[in-house]
This record gives C-alpha cells, structure tokens and sequence, in this order.
C-alpha cells in the first residue's frame, strides 16, 4: 500500500489485500497545528477561519505574519497560522498562474478550505472532510456576506478600523453562526426558523402584519421578526435574512458583548429598546429591496434568491431550459404564496388597524394602479386563488404571464445604479468625504467596541452637515438636520437636497396625495409594479406607479452606493448601498426593518414605525412566550425520520431529535450525500439508497427537497435485487407519512 | 484542457503528458513572458516552472501536517485539479474544460500509477530508482519512455469513453461456448505446448495464452503450472494489446477481406531496448516462428513497434506465496485487424523475484514501524519478523555472492546499528540504514528484470452478446461477476452506421450518457458504503445493486460495506484494488464459504412502475448468473 493508501483505511489491515508493502509514511508526528487546548475547544465542522492580505507580503523578507489579518482559532500557535496562510496563500496563487482563475476549494485528506479571493484579499474557511464541500463554501460566503453587511467592504474597513476591533467581529459573526448550526442545518445551510407546527398559525400572521404595518413608512423597505433567534415571519429574502438574524442571537444572548452595551448608550432620541444599525447591501441585494420593495415570496425565486455573492442553493439549479423553469415558477408561486395570502385574510378578519392589507385583499379596490394596467392579471385575484389551498392549482397561462412579467422587471435600468455611477465617479470631493464617512465610522467603532450602535448620534449629525457643508452631495452626506424633515405617510422619501439638484419630473409628485388608506401603496403586489415597466413612458402623470419607481430613484440618487473608495476591489463587490437596520428587541422578540439610509434621522418616522408596532410586537412576544413549548425534546418517538428543505425560504422542517441516535446518523449522511448529488444532477427527481443498517428515499424538485427513513429494525436482506425488500416501499410510506407534517409529495 | 504529470518530492518533473490546448496555452504564456529573441523554453521546463510552486507545497505540508493536498477545484466547471502521493512520487491531474471528474482524473492517475508499476514492477518501490527509470538522462531514451506511458494514457482514455469493460473496469466476455472450446484447444495443442516443447526458448516457460476480439475475451488458456492471472492485470494486458495494436473502430467489418495478399508471419529481429541500466547479458531468444507459420497461415497486421514483446510485470500465486509483480514477457501478435493473440512467458528466476519481494516487504513493514514512532528498543530488535528477514537476507546477500558488493555492504551497515549490542543506532540512523538497503534490494531487482528482452489464427463471424431478453422496458444493463472481474453487456454501438439493441446513433450515445453517468454514481455510493441505488432520472429509471453469493449461488446477508474517503482509491479493478479489497473484507466475516461478488446495473423507461423494474432486475440477475458460470478454461 502506497502513502497514498492512507484513504484505505477503512479496511482491516488484515485483509487489505496489499498490492504492495507500505512505502514509509512520511507522517512525522503530530496533528494539525493547533494547540491542544484550542483544538479541544473546536466544534466539529469548522477547524480554521482566516483572512490574510496578500499586498502586506510582497517582497522577499516580508514575514507571512504580517498579511494575516485575522485568524480563527486565535490560540494557534503563530508559526502554524503563518504555515497554513503562506502555503494556502501560495497555491492559490500557483493555480491562478496555471489556471488563470483561483480555486474555490482545496481539498486535503483531512481537511477542506473554501477559498474566497478578493483583489489582494484571501478568505479561507477550513472545514472538516466530512462538511460536504458545497456548505463548506456557503459558511464562508455567509462569514464574508456578515462582514461585509455590518462593515462595508473588507479592504475599506481595513483601512478605517482596527485589526483588533474587526477581530472581535469575525468573533462574533462565527460564534453566531456555530451556535445557530445543527448537523442537519450544517447540510442544507438553511435558516432558523420557528417550528410552524408548534406555533398558532394566527401568531405568524400577526407577525406577518406588524411587518407589513412597518412598511407605511416610506423608506422601510423590508423586514423581518425573529424570537430567541429564530424566524417568525420575514419579508427579506435569505441570504439578507440570515445576515439579520446575527441581531436575534445578541437579543438571545445578553452577555455577547454589544448587545449589552448597545442598550446602554441607548441614543435618547430613539424610542426605548430601539437602536439603528449601519449597513451595507450589494447593489442587487438594494435594487431587489427597491424594486420590490415586499414580499420577496410572492415572485420566482431567480429574481431575489440571486443576489450575486449569494450563493443560495437556488443558483446552482439548472433554470436553462425554459419549460422547466416555467414549472419551477408555477410551482414556487404556489408554494410561497400562501403566507401574504392568509395575512391578508386574517386582516380583513380580525385586524381592522392594517386596512393595505384590506385594500389588497379586495379585488375591487379603488387604486387607480388597477384600471391603469388592464394587460396585467389582476394580483387581488391571485391572492384570492391562493387563499383556497384545496383548489392551488392556478391555471398555467396565469402562472406563466405572472412570472412573465415579473421576468420583464430585469430589464428595467436601475436608475440609481446609473445616477450613482456617474456622481461618484465624478465627484471630485467623494474620496474626501469617504473619509469623514470612514472617521463617523471609526468613533462609532472605538466608542462601543461593537457594531450596533444607536444612530444617529450627534457626533454623525455634526458629520452631516460639515460634509454639506463641503458641498458634497454624493455617499452619506444628506443633511438631514438642517432640513428639518418629518415625513410623512405618503411623502417621497427624498424630499432632499437631492431633488433640488435634479428636479424630478412632475409626474412622479402628483400622485403624493393618496389618502391614507392608499398609503399601504408600495406595497402593490409585484405584478403591478412590474406590468407597468415595459410601458412605464406611457403612464400617465398621475399614476401612482410613477411614484413607486421614482421613490427609489431619488432616494438613492442624492445617497448611498458607497463606492468602493480607492480599493482595489474586483467589480462585482465593489458598490455597496448603505442603508440602515432598524432594530427593536422586547425581550425575545426582535423586530427588524432595513429602510433607506435616511430614515435614521427622520425622527417622525421612526416615532411613526415604533408607536405602530409597539403594542402588537408586545402581545406577539406574550403569545409566542406562552405558546412555545419550553423544551424541544419530543416525547413520542416517530417511526421515521424526516427532513423537508423548502430552497426558496432556505428553511428546513424536519423531526429529527436532539440527540442523534446511530439511525439518525446515517440519516445525516446519506442526506447529505444525496443532497450534494441533487445539486449536481437536477434531472433526478427521486432517489432510493441502501445500506445493511438503513435505507433513505428522497426527492427533489426545483423548490424543495425532502429526505425520508424508516426507523423499524434494520432490513436484512442479500442485497440482490428483490422487489420484496421494504426500502422500495419508501416512497409510498413518505408520501403518507407526511402529509400531516405539511409537506405534500404526491 | 488535459495535463497529468509525475514529480519527484524534490519538485524534479519525472514525466509528463498535455493534450493540445493545455500545450498551447502553456506555449502562448511563455512565448509572452519572455519576448525578446528569446526561445521560449522548453516544454517540460514550462510546465515545472509553473508547478513547482504546488509540487513544493504539498511536500511541506506532508512534513509539516502529516496531510496534503488531493484536489482542488474552481466553481462552474472551471479547473479540476487532482493530487496523489504514491510513494514520494506526486501525481497530478488537470483538467480545464470540464469533461472529467474528480472521479476520472483519480482513477487516470491511478492508472498510470499500475502502469508503471507493470512496467517498472519492483523497482516503483524506491523512488530514486524509479525516477531514473521514468526520466532517463539521455533525452532520447526519456523521449521514448515519456512516448510510451503518453500513449498508454491516452489509450486508456479513450477505451474508458467508449468501451463498458473500461468503464466498469472488467473483463468483457465474448459468451460463444462452442468457439471458445475450439481456441482454447487451439492454444493449448498449437500455442502453449509447441512452444514449451522448443528448446530455442532459453529458459522461458509459456504460461498464458488468449485471444482478444476488440477488448473482449474470447478465449484464455493457462499451462498447468501456472498460477491465476488475476483479472486487474488482464484488464491491464489488454489495454496495453489495445495500445500496441489499435482496434479498427468498431464498426469496421470485421469479415476476411480476401483482396488482402496472404503472406507469412516472419517474426521481426529482436528489437534492443537496452534499458538504463547495465544488462545481464541475459537476451531472450526469439520464440519458435515455426509454430506460428505452420499452424496460423493468417494475414498479419503491420507488427506492432519495438515495444513489443516487452516486460510486464503481473502478480502471481506461486508455491512460495503470493507475489506481487513477477516478471512476465508479453508477446502480443495481430491475427488479423482486431483479432490478437497474446502470449505470457515467465522467466527462469522467477523465483529470485520472489525472495527478492519477501525481503523487500519485510524491509518495508520494519520501516513503517519505524516511522511510526515505535521504539527502537529490545523489543524491536529482537522481534521475530526480524529476526526471520536477518536470517533471510543473509542467505539472500550470500547467494548473491559478490555480484552486488553495495547490497553486501548496505547490509552490513544496517546490521551493525540494528543489531550491535551498544545502542548506537538512532531511530534516524537505523531508517537510513534500512533506506540504503531498500534501494539496493530495488536496485538488484532492477539489474535483474528491467534490463531489454529481445511471437504468433483464426477469424469467425463473432457474435456479441445479445440474449434475446424479453424484459419489457429494459433499456440496458451491465452484469458483472466482481469475483472473476467478468462482465456482460449488450453492446452500445453508437456509431451512426451500425445498428444495435439500442438503434442507431443519437439515442444510442444518450443512453450511453445515461449508463457512464449510472456507472459514475454507484461506485460514489458505494464508495459511501451503500450497495443498492435507484434514482429516477428523467424519463428513465436507473438501479443499481451490489451483492454476494456463495459458491452455489445463494444470497448471502448484505453487509456495511467500509466507507471511504473522498480521495480513497478510485472503485475499481483497473484503477485500485477495490474488489478485491470488498471481497476479502467479506471472506474475513464468511470464512467457511467461497464468496462471489456481483452487480447489476440496469437501466429502464421511466414509465415502468418501480416495483416492476425492481422485479425485472430480479429475475435478469437469475437468467445471468449461468452464462456467466462458463468457465474460461
């Protein structure tokens, strides 16, 4: 047996049928490096985390230590730190010379890295051989996405903050992401969410609502609820979600440090337990949020779940030919419809203080949007279908022009992606200003030695309006102060300074006016919005669509996109949209609302959304507080385990216990081997595998996949094909079994 | 985008293969770079520039992790990169368009590593030994050495594409017992002891002979006293009889064509192929021609190069043990395009090869103890093993007499600080000592075998395998006796001219698709531990089985099949040792019976009710299991 033998292992010595004599193993002695006491503290998955800077390693006698930026764990002995950097680092940069493309993972015998190369940046995650080698790089994209979305890019932060602050940081981001990551989450990398089955279907309509109350303010443009950590209801889509919840952990766990302090230096001006967090969203993440500014379920899932740096499992799927993604879109619409669906139903019902959810839910609304876009279906009726799950089978013509139309959204120009270019570009003074940005930065930084501080402080107001005074008007410089602003309901978010610069067509002002009950308006069902671009010239001036597209067009045209400074970023990171993460903790309870950048200091507003919410998110919170079992061992054993991956929310239902027993095991891994194969293979719509000890049946479509084993006493058999062997009558049993758990496989 | 390569530890390009792009790209990268009258250099100089860096790499990482790197891949089909440790050989497999596995390029670098090893035997046991033999000094000879195994690799890749034996990695039977009994009565009485009887054969004894239609056997005789041949190395001759005598492409006639002039066979002259190293002045005489010219008037392809006939080396079973790499010499004679008879010879020191292997295996298993921390006390020193391997070598060393004053001396010093009563020798010391004799051992094995080697009708309508099956639904299947790494197949013929079970052309090649990829996802799965697999595919229904029977043909209880690692050797015959691996792995729980091994794969129209396909496979496994009984000899 060669050296290589050693992944030969598994056979007993005895009858390893040795080819050869073992050529000596070169194995001198010891594991990986590190220090015993940090690898004990290791949990099972991750071994090594480190982002190293290949600029600050350029000459001969430059030592590897200097380019490494952060390690994990930091208990590493240096010189082993310096020996996994400089030889990862170098054969990345062998392979890029050999390819022309660095590589996203390398593999050792026991060991993997995820790599992510960014300009002179190298990300690696190294995880264990057994993490399959698709979740192994969706940590590392969401460790990357975390960073980015609290920090603004990598190379920017570098320059602005300490090592040691951002330190603590990536600290952060991994503990929370290990904490809130079971074996079978590890699989799929999917999201905490409430078990749905355990909670009053009302209470997640309720949530649902709040949310949707929320969005009167103009400049929410989503939101989210979680309870100790876990979804209750959001509208964001995942990949954003997952970098939301990082604020339910803290809420979760008091003694994170932040959490703690963040309370603490409470800015007065906000209403109690409320604080607003800075964040950094791709300019896809922004212009999805914007265009579509609710219910990110109600569309096909290319259109949200593919923000670029996301690697979501949606974007592995083969969409190429188009039938099949019509079926994908057939079938996601009615799947993901229900929620918006029985929120509605349920406000009509019972919760007469949202009448936009009325208004929607009535086909005959008074809205001008829908006489004005007679091509489109009409969404109220959509609803209506959806809201009779027994009779879910929309007709396919209406599928395919609802997903037709919301396709044609992509070709619509993101006006401020375009006004944004030029400005910063131009801009002679926005490096300078980037600066003060960057200082603002700092003090928030060196003042909590966290990141979610209250903004906005005096300090950031005092900023403002010396960048104004700088006749800056690009990045983070409206002056909000001086302008004395307190939106309203129903006022375009950018009544700034922006709009003196560029006057907005008349048209996008003259339907300002709705009455209150219209203001629920951005919250038009995206088929609307959507029909209306390929003729959006033709409307007229008082279409209230104008208004919806303008709302975004001069809420970014004056702000956000904070270019990619001087760094030597590669394209696809480089802009970044600043807006902010409204944050208010009752207890368990979170509620979360990313809005445009301004509305930090729209006193009036935030007034607005905290008085709104604040009675129902209370009895939310004392509802789920009572409803929730306190402890999540089920008491009845099932005869089967069961796994079900919903791949456009990324949530997964599932019955497995706690503590895994050996038949849970091979549950794990064979889901794991099948869903990596499901990736791959998007033709095999179902599959059965057997063992001596088990046998698991799964099956996929482009929406979800669901994993199925039976827990009776092992099958004995030869294995020799035999149509009486129980493993082929899993399907049948999985199909019966679990209906009750909601998931419909027939 | 294809390039494999073998390097040294010592970052030494030992040989290398690149496909046309990838030597293009390779080309225009440097012809840039050094612009300014300069040649752009060499090919292999590229090539070890650019991976120097990697090659470097994984060798400090063994030292200093105990663990290296197997692959590295890029997202959405971009660069594959695969890497293997054999010994202190590093092989490398790239792949830059997408058209190969992981998978793929593992099993390609393990196949390279069995063919060196068939050509090199022993001697791939000492590194330094075997980068001599791989990268000889002289350009000329390394240009034909690197000719060789480029020509073998792409031999292998080629016949893994097209042909189901290459891609189940077993032995296709031609499954016509008639014929059969006639060519092996024709090997036995014309062939094998004709030959034996000659007195011109200076020492050879022939032991086996077959012949080959295509890469399916149609007939295989053994002289009594030989051992088995195991399947792995028959699946290995046969690619290298694919190698020096291509088969017409399928669906070339294979009938006589009588406008072709008969002539004779004349056997060529002995083709001197000094190797590296010194010869013993042993030369095999040619093989009686008049064997072949009085029983086999045939037409006779062009003769295949100089490279023939050549030494092998193949395990074998003989009365002192099993040994691995005995040396052979394969003489392999075109009978007519497509058909060849190949014969195996064994050479009169076989048994010096045998001792040769003991010793070294012993030498081997006291290193590894070594390394492995274990102490070099008393305890070592007086253990058993080593006291039989002292007690062995110095009979070895004194019958050598002075012929190897180095391996004398080695041993000498390895005594001195592994036996001396002072405990002088270190654990380091004593490694070193042990290497030298390591590579003195190769190094007479090499003297021995390596050095050069200075040949033989019959052509039928040959039918394929095509049993009239009346399973309703069945699209295809693959039956395979793991035991006697045998299999069965209807053929998939996916030229457009030629008719199969499947039809022509482009539903032939899908369904070929669907089968190489069924072949690809098994063995992933049973390399997880799992032995039945059904999916749904499409429009199609694939199953999967792996089972094992008793001599008589009883099912014998499933098993928990080891799982292995990703970067575990390939699942295979060929490529690894799987099988044989899975068979003893079995044996050891079942001592008292004889265990089979099969599997079956089957492919289905998707419209067929599961339970159904499942029972069809049921019942195809009953009706194969009897042909697949007949035995060869």
């Amino acid at each position: 047996m060669s050296r290589g033998g050693g992944g030969e292992l598994p056979f007993p010595a005895g009858c390893g049928a040795v080819r050869l004599p073992a050529a000596p193993p070169s194995g001198r002695s010891g594991h990986l490096g590190v220090s015993g006491a940090a690898g004990a503290r290791l949990p099972a998955g991750w071994n090594y985390f480190f982002l190293y800077d290949g600029s600050k390693v350029k000459e001969e006698g430059d030592p590897t230590r200097a380019g490494i930026c952060y390690f994990y764990p930091s208990q590493t002995l240096l010189d082993q730190q310096e020996l996994l950097c400089g030889q990862i680092a170098g054969v990345v940069r062998c392979v890029t010379e050999i390819s022309s493309a660095p590589p996203s993972l390398i593999r050792l015998r026991k060991l993997k890295f995820a790599v992510r190369v960014d300009g002179e940046y190298l990300w690696v995650l190294g995880c264990t051989i057994e993490l399959p080698d698709v979740s192994c790089g969706q940590f590392l994209d969401l460790l990357i996405g975390l960073f980015r979305f609290y920090n603004g890019s990598v190379c920017h932060a570098y320059m602005v903050f300490s090592w040691e602050e951002l330190s603590t940081q990536w600290d952060k981001y991994i503990e929370h992401i290990q904490k809130n990551t079971s074996d079978l989450h590890k699989i799929f990398n999917s999201l905490w969410n409430l078990d749905k089955t355990k909670v009053d279907p009302l209470l997640l309509l309720k949530a649902a609502l709040i949310l949707q109350t929320c969005q009167r303010s103009p400049q929410v443009l989503a939101g989210c609820i979680l309870y100790k950590g876990r979804i209750v209801s959001t509208q964001l889509p995942p990949p954003l979600t997952a970098k939301v919840l990082l604020q339910g952990t803290e809420a979760a766990d008091k003694s994170v440090p932040g959490g703690g302090e963040v309370l603490q230096e409470h800015d007065p001006s906000l209403p109690q337990d409320v604080c607003i967090v800075p964040v950094f969203l791709t300019e896809d993440e922004a212009t999805a949020l914007r265009d579509f500014p609710v219910e990110w379920m109600t569309r096909l899932p290319t259109s949200l779940a593919n923000p670029k740096g996301s690697k979501n499992t949606l974007r592995s799927r083969a969409f190429s030919d188009s039938a099949r993604v019509d079926e994908v879109r057939g079938q996601h619409a009615l799947v993901v419809r229900e929620p918006p669906t029985e929120a509605s139903g349920a406000a009509r019902a019972k919760d007469a203080l949202n009448p936009p959810a009325g208004a929607r839910s009535s086909p005959g609304s008074k809205s001008p949007v829908l006489s004005s876009t007679p091509l489109k279906p009409s969404p109220p009726s959509q609803r209506e279908l959806g809201a009779l799950p027994s009779n879910s089978r929309l007709p396919a013509a209406e599928c395919t022009r609802d997903t037709g139309a919301a396709s044609g959204s992509f070709d619509f120009p993101k006006p401020c992606a375009v006004g944004q270019e030029g400005r910063s570009s131009t801009e002679p003074g926005s490096s300078e200003q980037m600066k003060s940005e960057c200082r603002s930065l700092q003090r928030r930084h060196t003042a909590s030695g966290s990141l979610p501080t209250c903004w906005p402080s005096k300090e950031t107001r005092r900023r403002s309006s010396s960048s104004k005074r700088d006749n800056l008007s690009s990045v983070a410089s409206q002056d909000t102060s001086s302008q004395n602003r307190t939106f309203k309901r129903g006022d375009a978010a950018a009544r700034d300074d922006a709009s003196e610069q560029e006057p907005l067509p008349s048209a996008v002002w003259v339907g300002q006016k709705f009455p209150a009950e219209d203001c629920g308006r951005n919250q038009f069902p995206v088929a609307e919005v959507q029909g209306s671009l390929p003729s959006g010239t033709a409307e007229g001036p008082g279409s209230p669509k104008g208004r919806e597209n303008s709302l975004p067009t001069q809420v970014t045209t004056g702000m956000d996109c904070l270019a990619a400074v001087d760094c030597t970023v590669s394209g696809k990171q480089a802009k970044l949209v600043k807006m902010i993460l409204y944050v208010h903790r009752i207890k368990e309870l979170v509620l979360l609302l990313l809005a445009e950048e301004q509305f930090k200091d729209d006193q009036g507003s935030i007034e607005d959304v905290y008085h709104s919410s604040l009675a129902s998110l209370n009895g939310l919170e004392v509802h789920l507080k009572e409803t929730l079992p306190k402890d999540h061992s089920s008491t009845a054993k099932a005869t089967y385990s069961f796994t079900h991956y919903d791949c456009i929310q990324n949530v997964l239902t599932a019955n497995l216990p706690q503590v895994l027993g050996a038949q849970d095991q091979h549950f794990l891994r064979a889901a794991s081997l099948i869903h990596a194969d499901f990736n791959q293979l998007p033709t095999v719509s179902e599959m059965i595998i057997r063992n001596a000890s088990t046998a698991v049946y799964a099956c996929q479509n482009p929406v979800q996949e669901t994993f199925f084993q039976q827990l009776a006493t092992p099958l004995r058999n030869s294995g020799v094909p035999n149509p009486h062997d129980s493993a082929f009558s899993l399907p049948g049993k999985a199909k019966q079994k679990l209906l009750k758990h909601g998931v419909n496989l027939l | 985008m294809k390039c494999v390569l073998i390097a040294s530890d010592g970052a030494e390009l030992l040989f290398c293969w690149a496909d046309k792009e990838f030597t293009e790209s390779l080309h225009r990268r440097f012809s840039q770079s050094e612009q300014g009258g300069c040649e752009p250099p060499a090919f292999g100089d590229s090539i070890n520039t650019l991976f120097a860096p990697m090659i470097i790499s994984c060798v400090t990482l063994l030292e200093r992790l105990s663990d290296t790197y197997t692959c590295f891949s890029a997202e959405d089909g971009g660069h594959l990169y695969v890497l293997h440790m054999f010994g202190e050989c590093l092989y490398i497999a790239v792949n830059g368009d997408g058209s190969e596995s992981e998978d793929d390029l593992r099993r390609k670098l393990y196949v390279l590593r069995r063919l060196t090893e068939a050509h090199f035997g022993l001697v791939t046991l000492d590194s330094h030994l075997v980068c001599k033999e791989l990268r000889p000094a002289d350009s000329e000879q390394r240009s034909r050495v690197w000719a060789l195994f480029q020509g073998l690799l792409q031999t292998y890749s080629s016949l893994r594409e097209a042909e189901q034996s290459f891609a189940v990695e077993a032995v296709e039977r031609l499954i016509h017992p008639q014929l059969c009994e006639q060519c092996i009565e024709f090997l036995e009485r014309q062939v094998v002891q004709h030959i034996n009887a000659s007195k011109q054969r200076g020492g050879e004894e022939m032991v086996h002979a077959f012949l080959l239609v295509h890469t399916k056997l149609l007939a295989f005789y053994s002289s009594r006293s030989a051992s088995t041949i195991r399947p792995a190395d028959l699946l290995t001759l046969i690619l290298l009889v694919q190698d020096l005598c291509p088969s017409p492409s399928a669906d070339e006639d294979l009938s006589p064509q009588i406008s072709i002039p008969e002539e004779y066979f004349t056997p060529q002259p002995s083709p001197s192929r000094q190797s590296t190293g010194e010869s013993l002045g042993r030369r095999e005489t040619a093989l009686s021609p008049q064997v072949a010219e009085d029983s086999l008037q045939t037409l006779v392809p062009p003769m295949p190069s100089a490279s023939n006939p050549r030494r092998i080396f193949l395990d074998a079973n003989l009365r002192e043990g099993y040994c691995p790499m005995v040396p052979h010499t394969m003489y392999c004679l075109p009978l007519w395009p497509g058909i060849s008879l190949v014969l195996l010879t064994k050479s009169p020191s076989t048994h010096v090869a045998c001792s040769l292997y003991q010793l070294l295996d012993g030498f081997l298993m006291l290193e590894k103890k070594l390394r492995e921390g274990h102490e070099v006390g008393p305890p070592t020193r007086s253990h058993p093993v080593l006291a039989e391997l002292r007690q062995r070598m110095d009979k070895f060393v004194r019958k050598l007499g002075r012929q190897d004053v180095q391996l004398h001396n080695a041993w000498l010093e390895f005594k001195s600080k592994a036996f001396s009563r002072h405990e002088s020798g270190s654990s380091r010391e004593l490694l070193q000592a042990l290497g030298s004799v390591r590579q003195q051992l190769c190094s007479v094995y090499r003297q021995l075998f390596l050095t050069s080697l200075p040949t033989e009708g019959l052509a039928q309508g040959l039918q394929d395998w095509a049993q009239k099956l009346d399973f309703p639904g069945l699209v295809h299947f693959i039956y395979v006796d793991r035991t006697a790494g045998q299999m069965v197949a209807p053929s998939l013929n996916v030229a457009e001219d030629s008719t199969s079970e499947l039809g022509k052309g482009l539903l032939a090649a899908f369904i070929k698709k669907k089968v190489w990829s069924l072949i690809g996802l098994a063995r992933r799965y049973l390399q997880k531990g799992y032995t039945t697999l059904t999916l749904r595919d499409g429009d199609y229904y694939c199953s999967y089985f792996l089972w094992f029977e008793n001599e008589l043909g009883c099912k014998l209880e499933v098993i928990e099949v080891p799982v292995l690692s990703d970067d575990s050797a390939p699942i295979g015959m060929l490529a690894g040792d799987y099988y044989r691996k899975l068979l003893r792995y079995y044996s050891k729980n079942h001592p008292v019976e004889g265990v089979k091994c099969y599997e079956l794969l089957t492919l289905h129209l998707g419209v067929i009710p599961a339970e159904r396909v499942i029972q069809q496979a049921c019942d195809l496994a009953r009706r194969l299991w009897e042909p697949s009984r007949i035995p060869l000899l």
